[in-house]
């Protein structure tokens, strides 16, 4: 049983009730605008504490994901610069081959170098080229820098190589100078003996100097003359007397060679030509410089004297009515108008 | 200061946490279709506290509150808040209200049927009707109770609950 209070309480609620739900119909059912108004009002006035959380809140939550994205952005720029030295130098490479096959004057096989993570990587390669690209054994097999190895083994569309790491790598040399023949082999000092070669069989009165560039003589009719081998960097040791030992810094790496040229013809012709030095190589940069100026001197004589030209035809145009003649030399056309030869040129 | 005033007073301080957590933190969690609705936590725990005719009238201020900032039809929010805090003040008599799963019932339920008028009020088509109420609001429906749970347990004192029930 309700008592009078309570009864009291149901009553001051059920007006409540009918109040609110009246108020919420009357909004529900009145025009827009006037909600709209009503709701404009109220969200500057009462509510632009809650508003201006509600706004806090959205900022906070579009910086934390600009900040996401920013900081991802950032992390695959820093991936992607991490291949850019790489990249860079694969590219720099690919250049040098691309020179090298166009001083070459013989006929050449270019190739992949398909390394293998395995510790006799480097003394053996695997190349992309085979018998297919005209390739065969005791094929050379050159760098950029210069001598890498000799083909072993041809398949159809592979080859292997061996390189000058290999301890049965010899390779017939002589010196830049040319005072001095040799053979040149896997250096077997210091234990592992695949980071120098030996310049063998030196007679002991000729005495070579340090830096000096060994290049393959020719001899024996494997690899063609004048391909680099290494630079002399020390003498290893001196045979009773009549020979000394040279040790060389190895002209190319094999371990790190992706692209390579197989030498298929011309044995017995002389690469020296291809092979420059590196004084050479800049004084060829120099001059390629030198004849770009040039060129570009002599385009812009012959623009400002283009130029002059056109300023003297529009000067004389008004007393001669647009007819002046033209001169062969500055690649004018006399017989027609100058406005056509001016857009000619 | 008597013990009754301290309590109100708490209560509002709770009610106020929640207010500014509907606005501060509920737009930077996950979906907004199914984030709790800290708003009608308040409502429907105030609503068990108090009066039908007091909780139609905080639930006519809520409602009128979430018609001004959100982009539903005027009018629909206010009729379903007043709707749903009555109710929720009338239910109190029929279940334990000291119970903390009855609470958080009772605010997963209120928040079903406060999307059930809101979205017939607004004459919302009937397709997505289905899909708001049997998808939407069931989910948003879980994750309300959950956090209703959490305030629950967290001022148990104030809102009088027994854990052993």
């Amino acid at each position: 049983m309700v008592s009078s209070s309570d009864r009291r309480y149901t009553r001051r609620d059920t007006v409540l009730f009918v109040l609110c739900l009246g108020l919420s119909f009357f909004g529900l059912f009145s025009p827009a605008p006037v909600g709209h108004a009503v709701a404009d009002r109220l969200r500057q006035t009462v509510l632009s504490p809650l508003v201006w959380l509600q706004t806090r809140a959205e900022e906070g939550r579009t910086s934390r994901v600009r900040f996401r994205q920013v900081t991802t952005e950032r992390d695959s720029t820093a991936y992607l610069a991490q291949f850019l030295p790489s990249l860079r130098a694969e590219n720099e490479r690919l250049r040098q081959l691309l020179r090298l096959s166009r001083r070459l004057n013989i006929s050449y096989v270019p190739a992949e170098v398909l390394h293998q993570p395995q510790v006799m990587d480097g003394r053996t390669l695997l190349l992309s080229a085979g018998r297919k690209e005209g390739v065969s054994v005791f094929s050379p097999v050159v760098s950029p820098e210069g001598l890498i190895g000799v083909v072993l083994s041809v398949s159809n569309q592979s080859s292997i190589a061996m390189s000058w790491a290999h301890p049965e790598f010899r390779v017939s040399a002589f010196t830049v100078t040319g005072n001095a023949f040799g053979v040149v082999a896997p250096s077997n000092e210091g234990g592992n003996g695949e980071g120098a070669l030996e310049f063998r069989g030196v007679p002991y009165r000729d005495s070579i100097p340090l830096g000096t560039m060994v290049l393959s003589s020719g001899l024996g009719g494997v690899f063609p003359k004048g391909v680099p081998v290494g630079t002399v960097i020390g003498v290893v040791r001196e045979e009773a007397g009549w020979e000394r030992v040279y040790r060389l810094r190895p002209a190319a790496n094999p371990g790190s060679a992706a692209h390579v040229l197989i030498l298929v013809g011309g044995r017995t012709s002389d690469l020296g030509p291809a092979f420059p030095t590196d004084s050479q190589l800049e004084a060829m940069r120099q001059d390629s410089i030198a004849r770009l100026r040039r060129a570009d001197s002599v385009a812009q004589a012959v623009r400002a004297a283009r130029a002059a030209r056109r300023d003297s035809l529009q000067r004389a145009s008004p007393l001669q009515g647009g007819g002046a003649p033209s001169s062969p030399i500055l690649g004018g056309n006399p017989a027609a108008p100058p406005s056509l030869r001016d857009s000619a040129q | 200061m008597s013990p009754s005033r301290v309590s109100k007073i708490q209560l509002l301080m709770v009610m106020l946490l929640l207010v500014v957590l509907q606005f501060y933190l509920r737009p930077r969690l996950w979906d907004a279709r199914v984030s709790p609705d800290f708003l009608l936590i308040a409502l429907m725990l105030f609503a068990m506290r108090t009066s039908p005719g007091i909780a139609a009238l905080a639930g006519f201020v809520v409602g009128l509150i979430a018609d001004t900032l959100t982009p539903a039809r005027f009018g629909a929010g206010a009729l379903a808040h007043t709707l749903v805090g009555y109710l929720g003040s009338w239910g109190r008599s029929v279940f334990f209200a000291d119970n903390i799963l009855v609470n958080a019932a009772f605010v997963a339920a209120g928040l079903w049927f406060r999307d059930l008028i809101v979205l017939v009020a607004s004459g919302t088509d009937h397709r997505q009707v289905i899909t708001e109420l049997t998808l939407y609001s069931p989910l948003q429906a879980l994750t309300t109770a959950g956090f209703a749970l959490v305030v629950l347990i967290t001022f148990r004192s104030m809102f009088s609950i027994r854990l052993d029930a």
